[in-house]
């Protein structure tokens, strides 16, 4: 449904679109010519709405095996005219920052776009992170959004202002943004082809010689007041003061929503100025000193961190010293965490000095907490990984007595909640690729450990690690749970899958080979399925002297059911007459197709859960799993 | 017109997600303004998901506020009441798959599932409009446990508190449904359009 919606090419036409959907349709409308981007929540929409439709409409678009690739490659087409987009998660522009300080200095050709999609209160990531800090530090004006229909609107914009001011530009979005859907009036789509022909003159040593090209600091700086200038006058800024209001408030992007419904819900509009801010840097000044000017107390909103308060703070110092203002550095705002329609209803209700309207419900809340679980995330019916580390935790026992003689090193992706029960079988873990580096410190402490990655981790951000290892004899221990996706964050393909973006085929990366050139003593490729053939590929591995490296390899579970559709796998089923009531398969395994049927004091399968992976029949010590019609 | 609003909520992997699709694109042929709020961090994993819809009104923010929603669409019992008590207002309707699906920590045996009297207590507390009834086996019986979330809309029609005509949701299905999947669909949609006058007449009845 979404591909077609992302194809239209009738103006005016209104069609419901989520927020990421909402940016890559800008893009499209702006005409785009390549897009790239590495899966991460909450952006990873942006890349699969465009993926689907980059064929059909004549543009490039590719899942990047990083987010720097993803920056370059944006970078490059930029230097040849052509607009490019490229979108991450708020952390991936940590690994992409090295090129986007360039980029900003020596200036873009073509608009290049940049989404950055933020996660307040960490709904899928490690951390919260604002990266309008990343932008400012960067000389990277930032736009926020506040609905889907602003995200394209925006978007469009930010081609726009990139290519005028010949800088990068920063889309912020959130993941109430990225995740919400709303009416969106479609635009024409942009059928301008330009040449595609590198810029000499702008970025050509040969050409322009390097003096000219290379220092280019004050050049930026004056480019940094031409868009606050911009800023000032753009009519994505609103300003609604009346001039009696002793209140106002300034929201940027989404979080206005919240301050908009919450001042309504108060019945206190007539008493709110405010400013709706959509340049969060840089900040126009003169706009905001006119709301900071007339009113005596003011409201910032924004998401994570105290950005534009902090700005607001030291301009009011000049334009009202005696302005109070509240948020989150005033703690009448969270200091973290998402904001919500609540938060900003209890935080007005007390500088208001009203009675809080959402007590009861608050106290009820509590109380549903007390009774009802909490419901952790689990793999998958039938992941490959609960198999992966089902089996390693086994050949640790086996090998070193105790689970806790070994720390293990987890890293991002699905393989991620081992930590989770009732396996319990992680201990740390970080960022992209850091599994493979933190083990090799402890390795030369002398400390036990297992870094345990991913895929699409490894060939992300795992290989210098593990080049490392080799390099300074650092012998570590390395599984990588290899499901042939980017399962996380929605099955995007990486170099493994043998396909591209696209869905083309293309020359498979096989991880096997990368471990063999960096010179790692011993390499394995296992099924997790096969517990037991698993289990003694990690005994190997756990005796083995020098670097070793074990790949799980077994196809996503979900994935493989997806493309089974729509045939299901045949389930297995448990055996009444034999299964004794042990709870060995719930207990130590945890598939969340079994259930415990407490009438009967047994195990059993919940078939239209179950994807007939077959490894809970290979715990049973009775022998009382098997597969729907066997038994 | 006043502002409808409904909250859903289940687990990964129940089409809550599409169900308030097929919901907001209903809304939109009918001309109303319509956004829905998600929140989904990694539903694919047994996580709790929640579903956000608005159509009509002013406000801006994809979640409803606490007690304010005029519906509720329960897919799993326990996540029912985990929304319903905070989101329903008072005497709004609560319809409850009471089909449960157990997390990890019973399955491994580290918590217990709460009792349909504890649950119920908690809902009680804000409405005592709950229709109640095993949506997945009707799901079952109409021949594909996936259309789970299309009982609850047939139910949710029922009640007739939609702003818009049916006809147009089923337009909405005809169109997004794959074909090979749209008999089994219509008729997990009158099954729980049936569970939900079902019930509410054996309410009534009681009552006299
Ligand atoms: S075969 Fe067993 S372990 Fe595999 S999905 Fe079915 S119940 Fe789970
Ligand atoms: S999505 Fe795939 S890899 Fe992730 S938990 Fe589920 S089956 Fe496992």
């Amino acid at each position: 449904m979404s591909a077609r919606v992302m194809m239209m090419d009738e103006p005016g036409r209104v069609a419901l679109l989520m927020g990421n959907e909402a940016i890559a349709r800008g893009a499209i409308e702006a005409g785009v010519s390549v897009a790239a981007g590495y899966p991460g929540t909450p952006s990873s929409e942006i890349g699969d709405a465009l993926s689907q439709v980059a064929d059909a409409l004549g543009f490039y678009f590719e899942w990047s095996t990083n987010e720097k690739v993803a920056l370059e490659v944006a970078f490059g087409a930029s230097m040849c005219n052509q607009r490019s987009i490229v979108s991450m998660k708020h952390v991936g522009l940590n690994v992409a920052l090295d090129i986007l300080n360039l980029i900003s200095l020596r200036g873009v050709r073509g608009g290049l776009v940049l989404v950055s999609a933020d996660d307040p209160s960490q709904h899928s990531s490690g951390q919260e992170q604002d990266n309008r800090w990343l932008a400012k530090m960067n000389c990277v004006p930032v736009l926020e959004p506040s609905t889907p229909q602003e995200a394209k609107e925006y978007t469009r914009y930010a081609f726009e202002l990139s290519e005028r001011r010949r800088t990068p530009v920063m889309v912020r979005t959130v993941t109430r943004l990225s995740h919400m859907r709303g009416k969106v009036t479609l635009g024409p789509i942009s059928r301008e082809k330009r040449m595609a022909e590198f810029d000499w003159e702008g970025f050509s040593y040969r050409v322009s010689g390097f003096d000219r090209l290379f220092r280019r600091e004050k050049e930026l700086n004056d480019k940094l007041k031409l868009i606050q200038e911009d800023f000032e006058e753009l009519n994505l800024n609103l300003l609604k003061m009346g001039g009696d209001e002793r209140f106002g408030f300034i929201g940027a992007g989404l979080s206005f929503n919240y301050a908009h419904d919450a001042v309504r819900r108060l019945g206190i509009e007539k008493e709110a100025a405010y400013l709706k801010l959509a340049t969060s840097h840089p900040i126009p000044q003169r706009l905001v000193s006119r709301l900071i000017g007339g009113v005596d107390r003011l409201l910032v909103v924004e998401e994570v961190d105290p950005f534009v308060e902090l700005h607001v703070r030291a301009l009011a110092k000049e334009v009202n010293p005696k302005l109070e203002v509240y948020g989150r550095m005033s703690g009448h705002l969270p200091g973290e965490g998402e904001l919500s329609p609540q938060i900003l209803g209890e935080a007005l209700a007390r500088i208001f000095n009203l009675e809080n309207p959402y007590r009861r419900r608050s106290e009820l809340e509590e109380r549903v907490r007390g009774t009802i679980f909490e419901r952790m995330l689990t793999f998958c019916a039938g992941c490959p990984h609960r198999a992966t580390i089902y089996a390693l935790k086994s050949a640790v026992i086996k090998v070193r007595g105790d689970p806790r003689r070994v720390v293990v090193n987890g890293d991002i992706g699905c393989y991620g909640l081992a930590h989770t029960p009732p396996l319990n079988f992680e201990d740390t873990y970080f960022c992209m690729g850091a599994s493979i580096g933190v083990s090799q410190g402890m390795r030369h402490v002398g400390v036990d450990c297992i870094s345990l990655i991913g895929d699409g981790t490894f060939l992300h951000a795992g290989i210098p690690g593990l080049i490392n290892s080799v390099y300074n004899q650092a012998d570590i221990k390395v599984v990588i749970a290899d499901n042939q996706t980017i399962a996380m964050t929605g099955f995007q393909p990486h170099a493994g899958s043998g396909k591209t973006a696209t869905g083309k085929p293309t020359r498979r990366v096989l991880i096997e080979d990368i471990a063999r050139a960096c010179g790692v003593d011993q390499v394995e490729v296992v099924d997790p399925y096969n517990l037991r053939e698993a289990e003694e590929a990690f005994i190997r591995m756990l005796e083995s002297k020098g670097v070793s490296v074990v790949i799980a390899r077994r196809i996503c579970a979900t994935e493989a059911v997806r493309m089974l559709r729509p045939r299901r796998p045949t389930p297995y089923r448990v055996d009444e007459d034999v299964c004794i009531g042990c709870r060995l398969c719930l207990n130590t395994f945890g598939c969340p197709a079994l259930e415990w049927d407490g009438e009967k004091g047994l195990a059993s399968v919940n078939e239209t859960l179950c994807m007939g992976c077959g490894v809970c029949s290979q715990i049973c010590p009775q022998g009382a799993i098997g597969r729907a019609g066997a038994v | 017109m006043r502002p409808f609003k409904l909250v859903i909520s289940g687990v990964g992997g129940q089409g809550t997600l599409l169900a308030s699709r097929l919901l907001a694109e209903a809304a939109i042929r009918s001309g109303l303004d319509v956004i829905i709020g998600e929140t989904y961090g990694m539903a694919q994993r047994g996580g709790p998901v929640m579903g956000h819809l608005q159509i009509g009104g002013e406000d801006r923010s994809p979640q409803i506020p606490p007690g304010e929603a005029d519906a509720l669409l329960g897919f799993e019992e326990a996540e029912a009441v985990r929304r319903g008590a905070v989101y329903l207002k008072e005497g709004g309707l609560a319809i409850v798959n009471t089909r449960r699906l157990h997390p990890v920590e019973v399955i491994s045996g580290m918590a217990e599932y709460p009792s349909r009297d504890a649950l119920m207590a908690l809902l009680s507390e804000v409405t005592d409009n709950i229709v109640s009834f095993d949506a997945t086996a009707l799901a079952e019986e109409a021949g594909d446990p996936v259309t789970t979330n299309v009982v609850m809309l047939g139910a949710l029609c029922a009640s007739g508190i939609l702003p818009f005509q049916e006809e147009l949701l089923l337009e909405t299905m005809r169109e997004s449904v794959p074909a090979r999947y749209l008999d089994v669909n219509l008729k997990a949609f009158i099954l729980g359009k049936k569970a939900f006058t079902n019930h509410k007449r054996r309410q009534t009845g009681i009552q006299k």
